[in-house]
This record gives structure tokens, sequence and C-alpha cells, in this order.
């Protein structure tokens, strides 16, 4: 339904986004997934229309959304990344603004208002003033402006930054909800990886620009089949020793993690016995292991060397 | 558009404390500097004294459409310019006048020169009754060709020069006031425009089937609107609470407003153009409207500038035409052929600004 063709966009001399490809079908829910500066945003601001591509195209249902952006405008909900709401109105004044731009009145208006909020469970706070709410009550109305004009493909950028967990696992359920209740095609952004697992049924993972791996959950996670990852908390934290592990031909990848270190391994490879040995060596105590099979974060871990929130 | 409009609105009902200040701030202004009406039927109180035949003086200068003569007795008058209740008063004699001045006042120069006027106008006449053997005829026959000259000479120095006629001076400051601070709230409004861009609500605007031209008229009728009502607030509360009650030409005193307005939205959004964020506007914008309040003669009349630089940089500022259009239409009543000329340069003013102004901000943007 929705596809990019070799999508650029240059900021002076800085690529912010740089030739990707990626599609979505009607009724699917895609993650797009990336660290700080990724460029997540820039992509979703060219798709929805709002800053033109340098080079490449972008097709609704076959038809070019560069020439005509009117095409995807209609059929397109954005949850913006930033609260977009009119702070010194209540939250009833805001949505019933947006629906009158999407040419909503009266009765249906009412009616629109009404169920979005009961979607987002604000009904009650209707009244208050956008600035008197809590941050994730704000992003909840964030989004019931999004969804007023029931739109058939949603945008979300990052809905869920900064919020206390139960507004977060509110608006998560209530995405899932839209996509498999009403058929709503869904881009989900995020840099939280839990989050574009359990919502989404394809992934692209961004970084620098570029895609640097797409596919299902389990696809992607097949990258890292034949690994498996060690968790080692220890104290002192010792780079010496996390160097002369890296020098071992055995381990793929070492990491510093917050309480020690993260070690990529061959699957069966055994090799805790040699770790310890090279722990007691270095005079570094380990307090808790860890032996996992991978999860995305490992995959962005392993294709990119840096872990999602740095 | 109608839903963008109606929204600013909802938006002042919620913040409504600096639009009010500033109908607050011009009539405070007006009231200290061009002073309350100070008299109900809108003339300047005039004091007079005098012995014998002055009566006749007397009913003759207030034949004046700005001043009232009243006498007092000798006594009153010195007492009350002695200890400074009265800056100046009138002595009428029977072939002369004279002043009594306590302190220096530019009024008493004005209603000298008007004083000066009558005595001669009637001594003429006098000495032209002497001559001929019906006075009264001469005397009417005068009066009608006076009324209905052959040749008129049209000078308008007595209105325009400074201080020389206190309605016009009150007419000045209220007007000069009320357009410069009208400036502030269109300026200020305006910058809504850029908040919106930067806190995303101008992207969801965009992204629904409303156009962006209308995003735009709704946020410049809605500059216009506020501005019309601030200067109308000012001009009716100045008419019916102090007594600053001319005759004005209704129609081009509209006709002038709007294409004053129109001319001040469109450099508002020249300036949106040019600066981009909103704390420079904060600097730009009070240095702009001060700026061009001086110099265009808001603050004082033209013809109290004499330096030729001052004189020619008047000439670009809108709100130099803005004034002498509603001077004309409010205080001379020279109707519709004297504010064309004014009205033309701000709508010209006014589609320059627009034009740059959209233009350089669209272009920023790509
Ligand atoms: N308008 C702009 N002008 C110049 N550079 C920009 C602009 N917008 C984004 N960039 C740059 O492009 C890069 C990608 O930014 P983008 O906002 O798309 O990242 P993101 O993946 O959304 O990151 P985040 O998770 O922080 O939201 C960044 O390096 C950013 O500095
Ligand atoms: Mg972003």
């Amino acid at each position: 339904m929705l596809e990019t063709e070799l999508l650029q966009k240059k900021f002076k001399d800085q690529l912010a986004v740089d030739g990707i490809n990626f599609y979505m079908e009607k009724g699917e829910s895609i993650g797009l997934l990336g660290p700080n500066g990724a460029g997540k945003s820039t992509t979703i601001s060219m798709i929805s229309s709002l800053i033109k591509p340098t080079t490449g195209d972008i097709r609704l249902n076959g038809k070019s959304v560069v020439k005509n952006p009117q095409l995807i405008r209609e059929v397109l909900g954005v949850v913006p990344q930033e609260i977009a709401l009119y702070e010194e109105l209540s939250a009833y004044e805001n949505l019933k603004f947006f629906g009158r731009i999407y040419k909503l009145r009266g009765k249906e208006l009412e009616k629109k208002i009404h169920s979005v909020l009961n979607l987002v469970g604000l009904q009650e706070r209707q009244k208050d003033l956008v600035k008197n709410y809590s941050g994730g009550m704000q992003r909840r109305i964030n989004i019931a402006v999004a969804l007023l004009h029931e739109p058939e493909i949603l945008i979300m950028d990052e809905p869920t930054v900064g919020i206390d967990p139960q507004s977060r696992s509110y608006i998560l359920d209530m995405v899932r909800q839209l996509n498999e209740e009403r058929g709503m095609t869904v881009l989900y952004t995020s840099h939280y990886m839990e989050e574009v697992e359990k919502l989404c049924d394809r992934i692209y993972i961004m970084d620098h620009g570029k895609i640097i791996a797409s596919g299902t959950k389990e696809e992607l996670k097949s990258v890292l089949s034949n690994e498996e990852t060690i968790l080692v908390d220890m104290n002192p934290i010792s780079k010496e020793l996390m160097q002369t592990l890296e020098e071992d031909d055995e381990i793929i990848q070492v990491n510093e993690i917050d309480k020690g270190m993260k070690l990529i391994v061959p699957k069966g490879s055994n090799k805790l016995t040699s770790i310890f040995h090279q722990t007691e060596a270095f005079g570094v105590q380990v307090t808790n292991v860890n032996v996992q099979v991978p999860t995305l974060e490992d995959v962005f871990l392993h294709l990119t060397g840096r872990t999602l929130r740095d | 558009m109608k839903s963008v409009l109606l929204l600013q609105f909802t938006r002042l009902k919620r913040a409504p404390t600096l639009m009010i200040s500033f109908v607050v701030l011009t009539i405070v202004f007006v009231a200290v500097i061009g002073g309350f009406g100070t008299s109900t039927n809108g003339k300047e109180t005039v004091y007079a004294y005098g012995e014998g035949k002055t009566a006749a003086w007397l009913d003759l200068l207030n034949e004046s459409n700005v001043y009232q003569f009243e006498m007092i007795t000798k006594q009153e008058a010195q007492e009350q310019v002695k200890t400074g209740k009265l800056h100046y008063a009138l002595e009428l004699q029977p072939n002369n006048y004279q002043f009594l001045v306590g302190t220096e006042d530019p009024e008493q120069v004005s209603v000298q020169q008007y004083v000066q006027n009558v005595f001669q106008k009637e001594r003429q006449l006098q000495q032209i009754s002497l001559t001929v053997d019906d006075p009264a005829a001469i005397r009417d026959q005068i009066e009608a060709s006076l009324d209905a000259p052959v040749l008129t000479v049209h000078t308008e120095a007595l209105h325009e020069t400074a201080y020389t006629d206190s309605s016009a001076n009150r007419y000045q400051v209220m007007i000069g006031m009320s357009l410069y601070f009208v400036i502030y709230t269109i300026f200020n409004n305006l910058t809504n425009i850029i908040m919106e861009k930067r806190n995303g609500t101008w992207n969801r605007i965009i992204l629904s089937p409303v156009r962006k031209w209308q995003v735009y008229m709704g946020h410049l009728f809605y500059c216009f609107v506020l501005g019309f009502m601030q200067i109308g607030i000012v001009f009716l509360v100045f008419r019916y609470l102090f007594g600053y009650n001319n005759e004005i030409d209704f129609l081009p005193t509209i006709v002038t407003i709007s294409a004053y307005l129109f001319a001040i939205v469109s450099l508002g959004m020249l300036l949106l153009g040019v600066a981009s964020k909103p704390q420079q506007l904060q600097a730009i914008n009070p240095i702009v409207a001060t700026g061009m309040a001086m110099l265009g003669g808001a603050f004082w009349p033209l013809d109290a500038v004499s330096n030729g630089i001052m004189i020619a940089l008047s000439k670009a500022m809108p709100i130099r035409y803005g004034i002498e259009a509603l001077k004309s239409a409010m205080l001379f009543n020279q109707g519709f052929e004297a504010v064309l000329q004014p009205i033309a340069f701000l709508l010209l003013f006014g589609v320059i600004c627009m034009g740059i102004g959209i233009n350089l901000m669209e272009r920023v943007k790509n």
C-alpha cells in the first residue's frame, strides 16, 4: 500500500536519511527502530509530506505522494514526537478544533470526540486545560487528536517517550487494539526494543540514516541464532579484562554494560570456564552471571556495535 | 479559515490580559498627554475680564467653534493667574485687548492668534463702514461674499502646526497613540504563527484538508479584527467618556483604519519572514514599532520636525499616512478625496510587505 524508494534527505551537508527502501501492506503494523538521530523522524516527515525528500519517491497505492501530497494526507493520522497541542485550551477544545479542520461538524464531531476520549481514557478530564495534564495524559491527547478523523494509516513517532509505565502500557494496548480490531495500518517509531517487539509484525532497524536490517522478529533474531549472550556483573569493572577477552578469537563481541559486560559467543562454545579464569587473573570479583538467548537489543548491538540508548 | 480564526478567539478568551493592557495603555497615554475634554461642548474655555463696552467683543469671540470665552472679574483673574490656577487670562478693552500671562502656555499663543484675527477683522469692517452711507448693508455684503468667496485659498496651517489648536493636538495624540499601540497587538499575535510552527500544531493543521493560505488568512484576519477592536474601543472611549466629540467622516475613517491595519499586518509578516525565532522577534518588534512611530509622527506632529532626513524617512512610514488620513477624516472633515492618497500608499505598502514576507517564510522551510 505504501512504499518508499531510495528515499534520501540532506540538511545542508548532513545526510539525515540515506536512501531507504521500505514498504507497508494494509493492516500491517510496522516498527521503525533506531537510536537518537538515526533519521526516524525525518523519514516520517517525508512520508507524511511535511518535508520534501532530496531524492527518491514515496508511493501510495502506486501513486507518487511527493508530487501530490494531498493523496497521503487524506488517509493519514500522525502522532508527532513532540506534543503538538494548544496548552492553554482544554482537551475538548483541542479536539474540537482539530476535528473542525478535518471538516467534522455538529453531532458527528461530538460523537468522534467522545469516542477518541473514551479510547485514550480521558473522558472525565476533557474540560481540564492541557497544560494541567501529566506528561502521560498529554501524550494520550496527542494521540487522540491523530485518531479523530479515523485515518487508514497511523504514524506514531515515539509516542511513549518520557512517560510513566502505566500510561505507556495503556498506549501500547490501545495501538494493538487499533491495529488488530479496526485493521488500522500502523507505523510505530521507537527506540524501545521491547515495545516494537510486542507490537509489530515487521521491524525496520535504522542507524545513521540507513536501514541496516529488516524483517519479522524471528527473522531478525535468526541473525544471531548461532550465538548466545553472556551477561557478567563484576566488581570492579575492568577495561583491561574486557580488552583481553576481546582478543580471544572465540568471543565475537565484548561490550561494557551497566554493572559489568556483555559477551556474544558462538552457541555451545562453553566459554564460561575461560571467562572465570580471566576474571580471577585480573582480580575481578564476579557477582552475577546470566546466559541468554539473543534479544532484538542484541541484534542491534551486533549490527551497530552500540546499544540503542547510549 | 473560519476554524483557525475562531481558535484564535478562543485562545484570546483564555489569555486576554495582553490585549486589554494595550487598550488601557493607549487610553492612559492619550489621557495624560492629550488631556481630557475640558468642556462639555468640546470647546476650550478661555477666561476674560474687562470693563466698559466689551460685551460685543465677547460675542464676536464666541463665534469660534474652538474656544469658549467666559467673563470673570478682574480680581478673580488676577488672583487665579497669580496662584497658577490659570496660566493666562484675556483682558478686553473697548477697543483693544491684552493678555495677562502667569505661566508660558502654548495654548495661549494660539488663543492670542485667534483674538488678534477677530479684532483685526472687526476693525477693518469698522473702517470700511465709516466711508459708506449704509454701514449695515456693506457689512452684510462683506459677510456674504466671505461666505461664498470667488477664490478659496485652502490653508491648513492652523490645524497642522504643532499646538495651534488644542482639539487638533488632542486628536493628534489619540490617533498617534492608538496607531502606535495597535502595532504591538498585531505583532504579538502574529508571533503565534511562529509559535505554532515551533510546537508542531502548525504541521498538524498543514496535514489536514485546510489549505495553507487559509491558515495564514485565519491568522491575518484575526490580527486585523483584533486591531480594529482595539482602535475602535479607544476611539469610542474618548468620544463618549472624554468628550472627543468632533463631527467625523465615518466611512473615510473606517476605510483608513482598515488600510492601515492591513499595512501593519503585512509589515508583521515581513518581520516574521526576516526573523524566524520568537526571541529575535521579541527584540525586533518594539524597535520597529517605536522607531516607526517616532519617525512617522505618532508621538509629536511632523511639523515639529525640521530635520530633512527625518522628514524624508517619515514618508516611508505607514503610520504617517494613517495619522494624516485619520486627522483629515476625524478633525478636518475633508471627505474621501483627502484620504485616497494615504490609503493608496498603505495598500501598496501592505501588498509589497505581504508578498516578500510570505515568500521569505515559505522559503526558509525548503
Ligand atoms: N530540520 C533539520 N535541519 C538540520 N538537520 C536536521 C533537521 N532535522 C533533523 N536533522 C538531523 O538529521 C538527523 C536525523 O534526525 P531525526 O530527527 O530524523 O532523528 P530521529 O531518529 O528521529 O532521532 P530521535 O530518536 O532523537 O527522535 C539528526 O542528526 C538531526 O540533527
Ligand atoms: Mg525523532
